[in-house]
């Protein structure tokens, strides 16, 4: 017997060291116990994930409503316009006479 | 192979009965698999429960009957190696913790308690185990289900998804260096080989 022969042998009777062992009794229960508590926490990380994308969905609804009221109702007031229009609003130059500042228009020609 | 495929596209649909009868057909020729490749009885059952759950929520991917072993032996080559992979890690932490010498008296007492026959199975046991140990855990595995399980090169092509050609190749090397090993363990013990058959 040459080498490669005696090494296939030896691997036959490896395979006859080792049959085929039986389940155990409890082989199906314990595997369909798995199956169960699997599927269960499939079940609930899917409804986790479902009142979670419920949540942000509410979430950003909110903050839309949230944000856009503000805006509309300074619109509503009437305030608008740059920095310098609300000063004059606020300090009217019959106002500034009275504290004793002059304003003088100046022509730009210089007349 | 062993089941119908109408079983198979029962279970597929969600029929429990008809995936029990698939776990039955195909159990014992699984356990015996994963025994001869992860070596330790005691968590056979275990890898082959974790075999059929994975079977159980993969079914619905298999789309013709033909594919369904190799795809099966797919599943129980994948959970060989991730139970080897924790195994391993295992097994570094709890050698650590034990002498050489206890460990030696551990071997020695569980050898004492087999039988003339089973004591020459568990010496070709050991010899094989340790000629496979000349080759990486993957090659290690290819050579079982080729040499020990049987498996053709078509099966093991479409388990490993890679073409025949290369799987030669790889069988080839591996072969050789297990023969290297067992040319070597010969020389060691004076050109003497357990008893044959």
């Amino acid at each position: 017997m040459d080498q490669n022969q005696e090494l296939d042998h030896l691997f036959e009777q490896y395979r006859a060291a080792l049959p085929d062992p039986d389940a155990g009794v409890n082989f199906m229960p314990e595997l369909w116990r798995k199956i169960e508590a699997r599927q269960f926490f499939l079940r609930r990380v899917k409804k986790l994930t479902q009142v979670f994308v419920a949540a942000a969905a509410a979430i950003c609804l909110l903050l839309g409503i949230v944000l856009q009221v503000p805006v509309s109702s300074t619109d509503r007031q009437g305030v608008s316009g740059n920095y310098v229009d609300v000063l004059a609003d606020a300090n009217p130059t019959e106002n500034l006479a009275a504290v004793g500042i002059r304003i003088d228009y100046v022509e730009p020609n210089g007349r | 192979m062993l089941v119908e495929f109408e079983l198979i596209q029962k279970a597929q649909k969600g029929d429990g009965g008809a995936f029990n009868q698939m776990v039955v057909a195909y159990r014992k020729r699984i356990l015996g698999t994963i025994a001869r490749l992860i070596g330790r009885p005691e968590d056979v059952e275990d890898v082959a429960q974790e075999v059929f759950l994975r079977l159980y929520y993969s079914l619905d991917q298999l789309r013709t009957p033909e594919v369904f072993e190799p795809w099966l032996y797919r599943l129980t080559v994948n959970a060989s190696y991730d139970y080897l992979r924790k195994q391993r890690r295992r097994n570094e932490a709890r050698m650590s913790d034990l002498s050489e010498q206890q460990v030696m008296m551990a071997d020695a007492a569980a050898g004492g308690k087999a039988s003339g026959e089973e004591q020459r199975l568990k010496q070709v046991k050991e010899l094989v185990d340790s000629l496979l140990q000349s080759v990486s855990e993957q090659d290690r595995i290819l050579l079982t289900l080729k040499e020990v399980e049987g498996l053709s090169l078509k099966e093991l092509e479409k388990i490993y998804s890679v073409n025949e050609n290369a799987l030669k190749v790889r069988l080839f090397r591996a072969r050789q260096r297990v023969l290297n090993a067992y040319q070597a363990a010969k020389r060691g013990k004076g050109g003497k080989a357990p008893e044959q058959g």
